[in-house]
């Protein structure tokens, strides 16, 4: 028996003893393995009084609140990096959330409680993956400092410890994660920016994750961009990735990105733009083929119709003060995109050149709740008209802001 | 100390009936005294060298521990005659000729080597697992990085001193370093025109460039071990989905070659796992696959356009391949569709996984075998070196060991000739048996006993050696054992050897300038290995001791 297991039963014995509530599951059967109940209190403070939870993937868990504290808290399990995503979209659903629990309907979400009053409980089902999977209290403004981490794994010994965790909520400071102090895995510290071509969830195999400082007092930010399709995939803010599993044996498993995801691009099904999708010429002299990841690709050169499907070739970067700047062909035009962090916020500063002027480019915004567009052309704000921002002839260079709202 | 160690473990090792040396070695000094006296790693692994195969009689006069004078060994293959050799306390040793060293390499470094080059300005750059490359100046012996962040780099070309290109996961990359602070700022996108599924065993090797400026890599097939990404690179293809080893994406399996117009061009295929990859001095190209399924040994081809090499999995990307599952033709049509091996390396024999190519063009400084292919070996604590033959127009030829168990790590993923005519070795597990660092063989002069061509006649071998040889070892024909066996092409992973005979020497004439030696055989079938298994052959008024025993040529076709 593992140890984190006993440390489960314990805790749920203690909980049992203390607060003499039937939990319906014996010792002996909780041996077993299959089924376990944990009980979660809610506590002054915006806390929950166990931060971290760990248990075997595949387990079937039975996770009940009770709330202890004078005002109501919800929990919900997210997917991995999905919390503060999952919380920014709480927020946004104003008035209407109180009805709806302030849990958002979307695929991050993976289960949650309902509204707990104080002196009340809930329960929630569910299978533990492996992975990491946040949980919070989606009430309005709890969810930046009312969290936990639900761990799903065979070999806790590599969980950092407690101190060192980046998912755990730290009291007394800001819930940035940055300031920890992992060891690289490399004869050297690694200064941000940085560049890892690695394998990451949520994207194709070509993945780029790129890690970026805080500038002006704003939290580390990362993002994925995908070398395959050339196109960015998601971003977040808090860390950078954790290489471990990635870099041990074959290279089979996936790196874990640190932190919390504010911003994955749409697929058309999502999106409120009008369709593009994206292609990649991957066999000399045949046709291209569609995107795996059906991406609505962000940029239009020239006046093509709705639904023609740019051919885009990867080609490389370059470093500019360690920030790489992405270099790739979208229908016979180069174009150069530099991104680097928003200063002083959640966002991202995209800089676009093109190296031929000859057509217009059509700039198409993945417009997303929470997420706001600015745009400036040679130095002045440009305006982006549904969704779109449109450049005429001639236009060299143009920055694209994304900010988290 | 030594000696009375060494008795230990082979009375050890005879009372529990396993013999865990190499027979031939079980009783010569020289050849278990290495791994002791040099230290860097004690070579237990080649320990596996034989299981099995051979069973031992030993009878032994030993006039007392630590001063043996004559010992006499009976060996017994299951297959090939009793060979009687005697060994001598004052023979030679491989270590008397080259030495091996082991470089530091930075703290906190995971030092799986994906790939060894040397810039012209002598400074060797090395990328590792992690995705650092690095750079060591061998003078100063100082580490300093260069590159970072790379996917999984197998390989580099040092194009000057401040350009590499790197082949890893995603593509090959042209990384230089453009401002001169000595580290790279660009990353150039060179070949990416091939898929990925983002399963972990779609590994990319090379680079390597020919004459012309063209550059080639090759591309592993998927691994059934594990599935696929949802979202892929490329276009998917379930017809090259079925089978161990896999290629649901384009160009898994195949060597791409890229002309200095740019232009990527599907060069050849029929691989499965094609971590070397390298030209001869001939300009011609090679590749090393390795055992399993459709491999029932690790192989050597020569590589030319167009053809297909017997991994079917990637004839779903060949153009006018017709649109089924390769899995679905039989066998036979496979096998008649493919070009077959230029040299074959006997599983567990010669090799479990071979590695890199490099040939060695070093006019001398490495010693006595120059032009030939040195290729590197994962498991066992030895090099492989390759003698070509030309029958009929084509190649084939024989592998025999270089350095084997003398002090190499297992391991040895990468290769580099130094300026100096140095062999650098990068060592890497990568979830598999290895080791990880870096070493360094040098040839410290002499010439030692070994040999150095081996030819097909209409009767049987020519063996030529390094060195005139004693007469009396050379025309004694219990000096010379041969077997013969095939591996089986099958989509089964691996091969027993197959139809295993002994072959019946019937002559052994010596040239006059008593370098040659002419072995007529029994009978020589097309398609089958032919291992020979030397004695203790000598030159030098018994003073130089041949130095690998086993030499295994792949007759495929006849004189």
């Amino acid at each position: 028996m593992r140890y984190e297991f006993m440390h489960l039963i314990l805790s749920r014995l203690r909980a049992s003893l203390l607060l003499l509530l039937p939990l319906g599951i014996s010792p002996v059967l909780a041996q077993q393995k299959v089924d376990t109940t944990i009980t979660l209190k809610s506590i002054a403070g915006l806390q929950y009084d166990q931060p971290r939870l760990v248990l075997k993937p595949k387990t079937r868990l039975r996770l009940v609140l009770e709330n202890y504290d004078d005002m109501a808290h919800n929990l919900v399990v997210t997917r991995p990096n999905a919390r503060v995503r999952v919380v920014d979209a709480a927020l946004r659903m104003g008035a209407e959330g109180a009805s709806r629990h302030y849990v958002p309907d979307m695929p991050e979400v993976l289960a949650h409680t309902r509204e707990v009053e104080p002196g009340r409980a809930d329960t929630l089902l569910l299978t533990v993956d492996e992975g990491a999977f946040p949980y919070v209290c989606t009430y309005p403004g709890h969810g930046y400092v009312m969290y936990g981490i639900l761990y799903g794994t065979r070999d806790p010994k590599r969980l950092p410890p407690p101190e060192a965790d980046p998912y755990l909520p730290k009291r007394g400071s800001t819930a940035d994660h940055a300031g920890h102090h992992q060891p690289s895995g490399h004869p050297y510290e690694v200064t941000l920016p940085a560049v890892y071509r690695t394998f990451m969830p949520d994207c194709g195999p070509a993945a780029i994750a790129v890690g970026m400082p805080g500038l002006a007092g704003g939290p580390v930010q990362s993002y994925c961009f995908d070398a395959g399709i050339c196109q960015l995939r998601y971003a977040w803010s808090g860390g950078f990735v954790d290489n471990a599993d990635q870099w041990d044996g074959k290279g089979q498993k996936l790196t874990k990105l640190v932190g919390d995801i504010y911003y994955v691009a749409s697929s058309p099904g999502r999106a409120s733009t009008a369709g593009l999708t994206v292609s990649t010429a991957t066999k000399p002299g045949s046709a291209p083929a569609p995107s795996p990841a059906g991406l609505v690709f962000p940029l239009r050169i020239g006046n093509k119709p709705a639904g023609h499907s740019p051919v885009v070739q990867f080609r490389g970067y370059r470093l500019i003060n360690r920030y790489p700047e992405f270099q790739y062909v979208v229908d016979g035009v180069t174009v150069r995109e530099l991104i680097k962090p928003l200063p002083g916020g959640r966002g991202l500063v995209r800089q676009f050149s093109i190296d031929s002027a000859k057509q217009p480019v059509t700039f198409l915004a993945d417009e997303q709740p929470g997420l706001a567009y600015r745009a400036t052309r040679a130095g002045k704000t440009a305006a982006l008209r549904n969704g779109q921002l449109l450049l005429p002839a001639g236009t060299r260079q143009f920055t694209i802001f994304m900010t988290v709202q | 100390m030594r000696f009375s160690l060494l008795y230990l473990l082979s009375a050890l090792a005879t009372t529990m009936g396993l013999l865990l040396w190499s027979p031939w070695s079980v009783w010569s000094p020289w050849s278990v005294r290495s791994p002791w006296s040099v230290g860097t790693r004690t070579t237990y692994a080649s320990a596996t060298n034989h299981p099995g195969k051979w069973s031992v009689g030993t009878r032994t006069t030993v006039t007392g521990i630590g001063a043996p004078t004559e010992r006499t060994t009976v060996i017994k293959s299951r297959r090939t005659a009793k060979i009687k050799t005697r060994g001598r306390a004052t023979a030679d040793t491989i270590t008397d000729y080259y030495s091996v060293e082991t470089v530091p390499t930075p703290p906190g470094l995971v030092a799986e080597t994906g790939g060894l080059a040397f810039m012209p300005d002598g400074r060797l750059a090395v990328c590792f697992h992690r995705g650092e490359v690095m750079l060591y100046n061998p003078k100063t012996k100082q580490w300093k990085l260069f590159a970072e962040g790379l996917h999984d780099p197998l390989g580099v070309i040092a194009v000057s001193n401040t350009e590499l290109l790197i082949v890893h996961r995603p593509e090959l990359t042209r990384i230089k370093d453009t401002n001169n602070d000595g580290v790279a700022d660009v990353y150039e996108t060179v070949i990416d025109q091939f898929g990925m599924s983002g399963n972990y065993h779609e590994y990319a090797f090379g680079p390597v460039r020919d004459r012309q400026g063209n550059l080639y890599i090759s591309l592993n097939a998927a691994s059934n071990g594990a599935g696929i990404r949802d979202e892929v690179r490329g276009t998917y293809d379930p017809l090259g989905r079925p089978g161990r080893m896999y290629a649901c994406v384009p160009y898994r399996g195949w060597v791409l070659k890229q002309t200095p117009a740019g232009q990527v061009i599907p060069y050849a295929l029929g691989f499965r796992s094609p971590n070397g990859i390298g030209f001869d001095g001939a300009g011609r190209l090679f590749v090393t696959d390795n055992q399993g399924d459709w491999l029932g040994t690790s192989k050597l081809y020569h590589v030319e356009p167009g053809k297909f090499y017997g991994h079917p999995s990637s004839l779903v990307w060949k153009k006018d391949f017709p649109d089924i599952d390769p899995l679905t033709l039989p066998a036979q049509t496979l096998d008649s569709m493919r070009t077959k091996e230029v040299v074959a390396f006997p599983h567990q024999r010669m090799a479990h996984s071979p590695t890199q190519i490099v040939p060695d063009l070093t006019r001398g400084k490495f010693g006595p075998f120059g032009g030939q292919l040195f290729i590197g070996e994962m498991d066992f604590s030895r090099l492989l070196r390759v003698m070509f033959d030309t029958v009929g127009g084509q190649l084939q030829g024989a592998c025999i060991p270089f350095f084997d168990k003398a002090g190499l790590k297992i391991g040895n993923n990468r290769m580099a000739f130094a300026p100096d005519g140095s062999l650098w070795l990068g060592m890497t597990d990568h979830g598999w048996v290895g080791d990880r660092g870096l070493q360094v063989v040098r040839y410290k002069g002499g010439t030692p006993l070994d040999v150095t061509a081996m030819h097909l006649t209409a009767t049987g071998f020519d063996l030529t050696f390094t060195q005139p040889l004693d007469d009396a070892t050379a025309r004694s024909l219990t000096n010379y054992a041969c077997r013969r066996y095939y591996y089986k092409y099958h989509r089964e992973y691996g091969s027993p050897e197959t139809d295993k005979q002994p072959v019946a020497i019937t002559a052994a004439r010596l040239s006059p300038d008593r370098r040659t030696v002419s072995l007529t055989v029994d009978k020589l079938v097309p398609g089958y290995m032919y291992e020979f298994t030397l004695g203790d052959l000598r030159a030098g008024n018994g003073t130089k001791k041949v130095a690998n025993r086993l030499v295994c040529y792949t007759l495929n076709r006849l004189r």
